[in-house]
């Protein structure tokens, strides 16, 4: 399948590949995140090359496998015809493979030319560095790029954008030939992520050799020159870009056979929202800075409606700002018709709201607290701060959460820090239920949890909303929200484009929406 | 496992002692060596264990004793107060200075209390708390400035108290101890009671343990630092007046050191200089240990120069006894759970942890700005403990 695979990718008349991945397999203990035999990719000078796959698709693992952040279990990285091995990510930049991470990783307080010619040491002189030197082989690729930044400009005071363009220029003074760009677009405007093509293209040109990874269709499908999709760890189909259409690209992504998959699972509640009165939570004309622009949600009694969209679509922030854990631009909330003041956490739990963040380890819990204290710390905030606490009360939240959400943990009085991740999430949720808010916000609300936790968290979840408790549960899973949803919104680029019920939701419908081609 | 949760607790007296014995396990080096050094002392010196020389080693550290008690309140959020020996110059001056004004010597003491204490949570708490300076910044420029503050107002003089109240508080016996030592066992009750049986104390350990953990849980934050900053001037406040009543005499002399040697002493005690962690409990010990210290190597005539390389060692050898049990322990936890990513979601899960979804490559899903691969690789990942 593979021979056949690179067969169709490269012409007659193209000379030896750039790169070419042979049967890479990696496993992760029992995943088995890249399966061998049909997991190839093949790539030539100068193209720009898609690479696309849902989460677990293995993309990441496929990204730090070519960058030599991880080393396979077997197979061969050919350059140029020759097979080589990664050692370190050192190893890869020798063979000029470069990769620029999701996440922009500049010094903010050096100036463009120093960010551009970090870690590189030509620029010496007898006593120290040469500064113009620097500043001269930096701007030379900044030129490559038709950049005019000021090479002496801190990078603190570029646009986030521009600072994204100073990491690829880094990349590039180090003669890289092939290109690795993680999700480059997540977040940038629509504006700054052409800008970003211009360059791309303009490196191609070059002869440099792109792999762009990018879950937004539109961007891809004018973007690339040719288009690898990945799913389960199996390469299901690469070829030039004109042999797909959007309709195809996401029936390879999420599978044929889940294509249509909708909501079967027959075991939930069937809840029927009560839409009568006044919803829960009302959001409207909700922005955030850069981030949120013009939201409205409405959240009705016993309803959990999913936010989804990809990473940087802006679904965090608007849970944080609604429950005022960040600042908003504008826009009310209100609860069951009255306008709430939500601009400090505290305020908002006072109203009946509840935040479940996505970081238990930083933001959910305090670890270094007893499981017991972390379970009561929110119904305990009405009693005054110089009483005692009420142990027989919490003794009794301690006993619920154990048989109902079938927490373990040693004893109440653990550290909530020596708990397994499933156990923390459910006292970071059980806190929260202990309190008995009318509306809760929960953000990744199974992240890094396995999946038998997963599975009661979710039980635990479409439990709770029998006594009238609303939610609105973000997730980049769409299984999950398909699962737990009455409804699901979908984010992107900090708009909701889409709300879909129960019956029009499916994975591909979602992938659509989120991927900005509606 | 979880049976002990709803039913399995040992009875009374017994389940007193664990949980006793289980309190001490942030400060059973600074417990064992202050017993050694005791022991040690108390056999080869002849004239340490007599009632008066234990009395004067007491009321000796008594300033040390009451400032590190609320400078624990501090460090358990994770900041410190660089400003507390400034707080109690000052002060001692105040009392002075409004007692010769004619205000009666009680009166004159609660008058000081409160302006000691507003002082402190307003200047140091309100800076910190409310606007987030950095404490060391802070309470690095407060000490300095009301340095200067005392001098000032006191013209470099030392201001004689006269009224009875100095007598009362500083050198009187109650019940044949002096008035210092029960102020000490007083004050040590009522900061234990409120770390371990308020809600404020649990605030308290909240805020340092997650500052944003606690603010998204509702809790106040700025009001529970403007609290515990104005805890430790309280405690600087009545460290000043003890030091008037002793020596009847307001002195404009800052020890530049105190605030040093408080911080060390709640170090030995196993508080935690990152906040979260700790307790007044090893505090008091550090703080006896450090007055052992001194007393005994003077009596045993060794030159003051070696108690301060003493304590250097022993306090470096105490944070890193604490820091490889810390080890220790998590490495006990990973093994005995056979759950080294810590991602398993129940105790008992048979599956290797890096098959859970923490580790599948992308299963973990990053969200919002948090990419598997900036984070470093998934099996990297995998492999560091959970906490």
């Amino acid at each position: 399948m593979s021979d056949q695979l690179t067969g169709s990718l490269v012409p007659a008349s193209a000379g030896t590949r750039l790169l070419e991945l042979r049967d890479i397999d990696k496993r992760f203990g029992g995943v088995h995140a890249l399966r061998g035999a049909n997991f190839s990719v093949a790539l030539n000078q100068g193209v720009i090359h898609g690479l696309l796959g849902e989460n677990g698709s293995g993309k990441s693992t496929l990204l730090g496998v070519l960058s030599g952040q991880i080393r396979p279990n077997s197979g061969t990285i050919v350059i140029d015809g020759e097979p080589v091995t990664f050692a370190s990510p050192v190893v890869a930049l020798k063979h000029g493979i470069a990769m620029v991470a999701q996440e922009t990783a500049v010094l903010p307080d050096l100036s463009v030319a120093e960010n551009i010619m970090l870690g590189r040491r030509q620029s010496r002189k007898a006593f120290g560095i040469s500064w113009g030197d620097v500043r001269g082989r930096a701007a030379d690729v900044l030129k490559r790029l038709n950049l005019d930044y000021d090479p002496a400009c801190p990078v603190g005071k570029l646009r986030p954008d521009q600072q994204q363009m100073v990491e690829i220029a880094r990349v590039l003074a180090t003669d890289a030939r092939i290109l690795i760009l993680d999700e480059p677009t997540s977040s940038l405007t629509d504006d700054q992520a052409g800008a970003l093509f211009t360059v791309i293209r303009r490196l191609r040109d070059q002869g440099v050799a792109t792999i762009f990874v990018s879950h937004r269709l539109d961007e891809v499908m004018g973007l690339v020159d040719e288009l690898t999709i990945l799913r389960d760890g199996v390469t299901v189909c690469s070829a030039p870009i004109a042999e797909f259409t959007p309709d195809r690209i996401i029936e390879e992504m999420v599978g044929k056979g889940l294509l249509a998959q909708r909501r079967s699972d027959a075991s939930a509640v069937t809840r029927e929202a009560s839409r009568s009165g006044a919803p829960v939570l009302r959001v409207r004309d909700l922005y955030v800075a850069n981030r949120v622009h013009g939201v409205d949600i409405e959240v009705w009694p016993g309803e959990i409606v999913g936010l989804a969209g990809l990473v940087g679509a802006g679904r965090s922030e608007m849970l944080e700002a609604i429950f005022g854990a960040v600042p908003r631009a504008s826009g009310t909330i209100e609860m069951f018709g009255k306008v709430i003041d939500t601009t400090e956490p505290r305020a908002s739990i006072a109203a009946g709201l509840g935040y479940l963040p996505p970081d238990r380890k930083i933001s959910g819990l305090v670890l270094s607290m007893s499981v017991r204290q972390n379970l009561t710390m929110v119904s305990s905030l009405d009693r005054p701060r110089f009483s005692t606490p009420r142990l027989a009360a919490e003794k009794v939240a301690m006993d619920r959460a154990v048989t109902t959400m079938h927490l373990r943990a040693g004893s109440p009085n653990a550290e909530a820090g020596t708990l397994s991740g499933g156990n923390q999430q459910k006292v970071a949720l059980g806190k929260w239920l202990a309190k008995q808010p009318k509306c809760l916000l929960l953000d990744e609300p199974t992240r890094g949890v396995d999946a038998a936790a997963k599975e009661e968290i979710h039980r635990i979840l479409r439990e709770s909303t029998a006594s009238g408790l609303a939610m609105l549960v973000s997730s980049s899973e769409y299984d999950e929200l398909l699962g737990l949803c009455d409804r699901i919104l979908v984010a992107f680029r900090g708009r909701l484009v889409a709300s879909l019920s129960r019956d029009e939701a499916d994975q591909a419908t979602i992938a659509r929406f989120a991927g900005g081609y509606s | 496992m979880s049976t002990s949760v709803v039913t399995g607790e040992p009875g009374g007296l017994r389940r007193l002692l664990v949980a006793g014995w289980r309190g001490t396990r942030l400060f059973r080096p600074i417990l064992v060596l202050t017993i050694l050094l005791f022991i040690g002392l108390a056999t080869t010196q002849s004239g340490f264990l007599t009632s008066q020389n234990v009395q004067n080693l007491l009321t000796g550290v008594s300033g040390l004793w009451i400032i590190a008690l609320g400078m624990t309140f501090v460090l358990i959020t994770a900041g410190a107060d660089l400003s507390v020996s400034a707080i109690s110059a000052l002060t001692g001056i105040f009392l002075a200075k409004i007692i010769s004004g004619g205000i009666p010597g009680w009166p004159a003491v609660v008058l000081t209390l409160v302006f000691g204490t507003v002082l402190g949570a307003l200047v140091n708490g309100g800076l910190i708390g409310r606007f987030r300076l950095s404490f060391f910044v802070v309470t690095l420029a407060s000490m300095t400035a009301l340095t200067g503050a005392v001098n000032i107002w006191s013209g470099t003089q030392s201001f004689t108290v006269s009224s009875p109240v100095a007598l009362q508080i500083g050198v009187n016996s109650i019940l044949g101890l002096p008035a210092p030592i029960w102020i000490m066992i007083i004050a040590f009750v009522i900061s234990l009671w409120i770390q371990r049986w308020t809600y404020f104390g649990r605030d308290v350990y909240a805020v340092g343990g997650s500052i944003s953990a606690a603010r998204l849980s509702g809790v106040r934050t700025t009001r529970t630092l403007i609290i515990t900053y104005g805890v430790s001037a309280f405690c600087a406040t009545i460290a000043g007046i003890i030091s008037v009543g002793r020596i009847g005499v307001a002195a404009p002399n800052v020890d530049a050191n105190l605030p040093l040697q408080a911080i060390a002493a709640v170090l030995l005690g196993g508080t935690s200089l990152t906040g979260g962690s700790g307790g007044v409990g090893g505090t008091i010990l550090g703080v006896l240990f450090l007055g052992m210290l001194q007393n005994g190597l003077s009596i045993a005539g060794v030159p003051s120069f070696w108690q301060q390389v003493v304590t250097g060692v022993i306090l470096v050898l105490a944070v890193l006894g604490d820091h490889l049990g810390l080890i220790g322990d998590r490495m006990r936890r990973r093994r005995g759970r056979g759950d080294p990513a810590g991602a398993g979601g129940t105790v008992s899960d048979e599956a290797p942890a890096v098959a859970s979804a923490d580790a599948v490559p992308e299963g973990a899903a990053p969200a919002d700005g948090s990419p598997a691969l900036a984070e470093g690789t998934p099996v990297l990942r995998s492999s560091e403990p959970e906490r």
